[in-house]
């Protein structure tokens, strides 16, 4: 028997797929393009310095404005400040990294090249996971500038080694990853970068200086200790320092890990869909 | 080829209260070019977004090459190039890298990417400026790399807003000319313009837009037509020629007028042939000429026309 074409009567007409006239790119294909053009952005000294020399600004100062913390007696004893403070470092720089991704974004959708993007036959979700691509290569190698020059500089060596803070520099970029996609989800929604920048400051506000990540949390008042014992970037900065320190806790770790996969799979879908509604 | 590449019924699209489109339908045949005019809110973006797939109707019906908006965003998607209100192209790359971004998301091996890139830059006297970043480009050319752009991937139909906002005359003159190729290779084009010359020049049907309604609609001609203001004038060499001109006129049915001491006749008339009647008024009268005008009345009367008549 053979099958001819569906003329059922009332049915919308199917529509033909236009060819179109290269053929059109698969998904992988699309990531690859994506990701690419927003990686050429390394090429510009100007977009990148600044996320590089930032920290290591930060680091000097905090260095030195925080010597006296290791002095303390909730300090772990034989530590040397920098090495239990660059860990720290590692993860508050993935913050800003995720925060990029979500400001990077709403600039695009402003200034009219996402629609063009949305207009195109291509999965609005490439654009997304090609900018989670992109600044998380970007925000490794920030990372990695960053370690260099804390071992050269500052004198960090810490007992894990150079596989140890390579550990760390995973879980911070991990947590940048997932956190890039909630700032992501956010953009979509607020739309505009002005509207993202100040609640990205306040999360990282919080987040940051009611944990662990300059000093012990046992080291800070009561109320603050309380908040910064339940404070996930606490047991991210304990995760990456314990891998650094050469005393890693598998547990913490794969909670921080996994806490951040969850993150993804709970915000990559929503950031998506609102971002498809977006005009 | 009988299915219209555009066709809107009743659409509406409202944000909160405001209603951006209120109940507009319209249809674009096969290779034609419809300019919608309106002014500053009257909704030409929106439905420009709700063609493009980039915003939903609140209600009615959008097709694109007869597929539904709605339903098949996909295939829309397949079919159209977007050149938006605002440029939107990568200011961090070159232009050629632009058009290669976008040959290489539409499939095109590297080296066919690279050829339609040059293609294009071409097309629209980028290559020049091809490897300079686009950030360093001016209005117009990033202008036409944003056209170019929507060119890519030898779209059927193409919606451009506002395309030549804040372009010299000559920037202009040329990307008119690249619309009318299109056309005539067999492209359907929605424009959105303020500029009556604009759609004037390369519109076969107009649709002026008020406050996301249809106020008018029709060929420039048409329009004209209802509006009317055809008029005759004549230039005389002194002022007795003129009162024997004007003497003659009035007495062949015509109403011309002048300022003060000014030695232009000016009537109205319904059409061209009037032209012969003046012509054979002021020569019976003896009078000798020194010029002669037929004048057209141009998109702005019908423009202005229409938007007094809905109140503003
Ligand atoms: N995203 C939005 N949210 C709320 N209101 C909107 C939105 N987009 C458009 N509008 C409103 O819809 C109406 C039509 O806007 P639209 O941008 O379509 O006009 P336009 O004809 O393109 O104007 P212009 O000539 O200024 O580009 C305006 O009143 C505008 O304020
Ligand atoms: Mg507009």
């Amino acid at each position: 028997m053979t099958l001819t074409t569906d003329q059922t009567a009332g049915a919308p007409a199917p529509a033909l797929t236009r060819p179109l006239r290269y053929g059109g790119a698969g998904v992988l294909r699309q990531v690859s393009v994506l990701s690419g053009r927003s990686l050429r952005a390394l090429r510009e000294p100007a977009l990148v310095l600044p996320g590089v020399l930032e920290p290591i600004l930060m680091l000097t100062v905090f260095s030195q404005v925080f010597k006296s913390v290791s002095q303390t007696s909730a300090f772990p004893a034989g530590v040397s400040y920098i090495d239990y403070l660059l860990p720290a470092f590692l993860v508050t720089g993935s913050i800003s990294a995720g925060l990029k991704s979500g400001v990077a974004l709403t600039t695009e959708m402003n200034n009219g090249i996402i629609a063009r993007f949305k207009a195109m036959p291509i999965h609005t979700g490439s654009v997304l996971v090609g900018r989670s691509i992109a600044d998380t290569v970007l925000n490794c190698v920030n990372m990695l500038v960053m370690l260099a020059a804390a071992a050269l500089v500052f004198g960090y060596g810490p007992d894990g080694g150079v596989l140890g803070s390579l550990g760390a520099v995973l879980v911070a970029v991990v947590l940048g990853w997932s956190l890039g996609w909630v700032f992501m989800a956010l953009s979509a929604w607020v739309r505009k970068p002005e509207a993202l920048q100040p609640i990205g400051g306040i999360v990282n506000m919080v987040l940051l200086f009611a944990s662990n990540a300059f000093v012990p949390a046992e080291g800070l008042p009561g109320w603050l200790r309380a908040f910064a014992e339940v404070n996930p970037m606490s047991y991210a900065i304990t995760a990456a320092r314990d891998l650094a320190l050469g005393e890693p806790s598998t547990a913490t770790v794969l909670a921080t890990l996994g806490t951040c996969v969850v993150i993804v799979t709970v915000t990559a879908p929503l950031a998506v869909r609102s971002f498809r509604r977006a005009t | 080829m009988d299915t219209p590449m555009i066709e809107l019924t009743d659409v509406t699209k409202a944000f909160g209260s405001t209603k951006a489109l209120d109940g507009v339908s319209l249809t674009v045949p096969h290779g034609t070019v419809l300019g919608l005019l309106g002014h500053n809110g009257a909704g030409k973006t929106t439905l420009v977004g709700i063609l493009s797939t980039l915003a939903l109707p609140t209600s009615g019906q959008a097709r694109v090459a007869g597929v539904d908006v709605v339903r098949h965003p996909e295939e829309v998607r397949r079919r159209i190039g977007l050149t938006g209100q605002y440029a939107a192209v990568d200011e961090t790359l070159s232009g050629h890298a632009n058009l290669l971004l976008i040959a290489r998301l539409l499939g095109a091996t590297r080296a066919q990417a690279a050829s339609r890139a040059e293609e294009l830059l071409e097309l629209f006297s980028l290559t020049d400026a091809a490897h300079r970043a686009v950030k360093n480009y001016s209005g117009g050319m990033r202008r036409r790399l944003d056209l170019a752009a929507s060119l890519v991937g030898d779209p059927d139909v193409i919606f451009l807003d506002e395309p030549t906002t804040g372009l010299d005359p000559t920037a202009r003159r040329a990307l008119w000319d690249v619309v009318q190729r299109l056309v005539r290779e067999g492209t359907t084009v929605l424009l959105t313009t303020q500029y009556l010359e604009e759609a004037d020049v390369l519109a076969d049907s107009i649709t002026v837009l008020s406050a996301g309604r249809v106020v008018a609609s029709g060929t420039a001609e048409e329009l004209k037509n209802r509006i009317g203001h055809r008029s005759v004038s004549v230039t005389v060499r002194g002022a007795d020629d003129r009162e024997l001109a004007a003497a003659a006129l009035r007495r062949a049915g015509l109403s011309p007028a002048h300022e003060d001491d000014g030695l232009v006749l000016t009537m109205p008339v319904r059409d061209s042939t009037a032209v012969a009647q003046v012509v054979r008024a002021t020569d019976e009268a003896g009078v000798d000429l020194a010029g002669l005008a037929f004048c057209e009345p141009s998109l702005d009367d019908v423009y202005m026309a229409l938007n007094h008549s809905d109140g503003r």
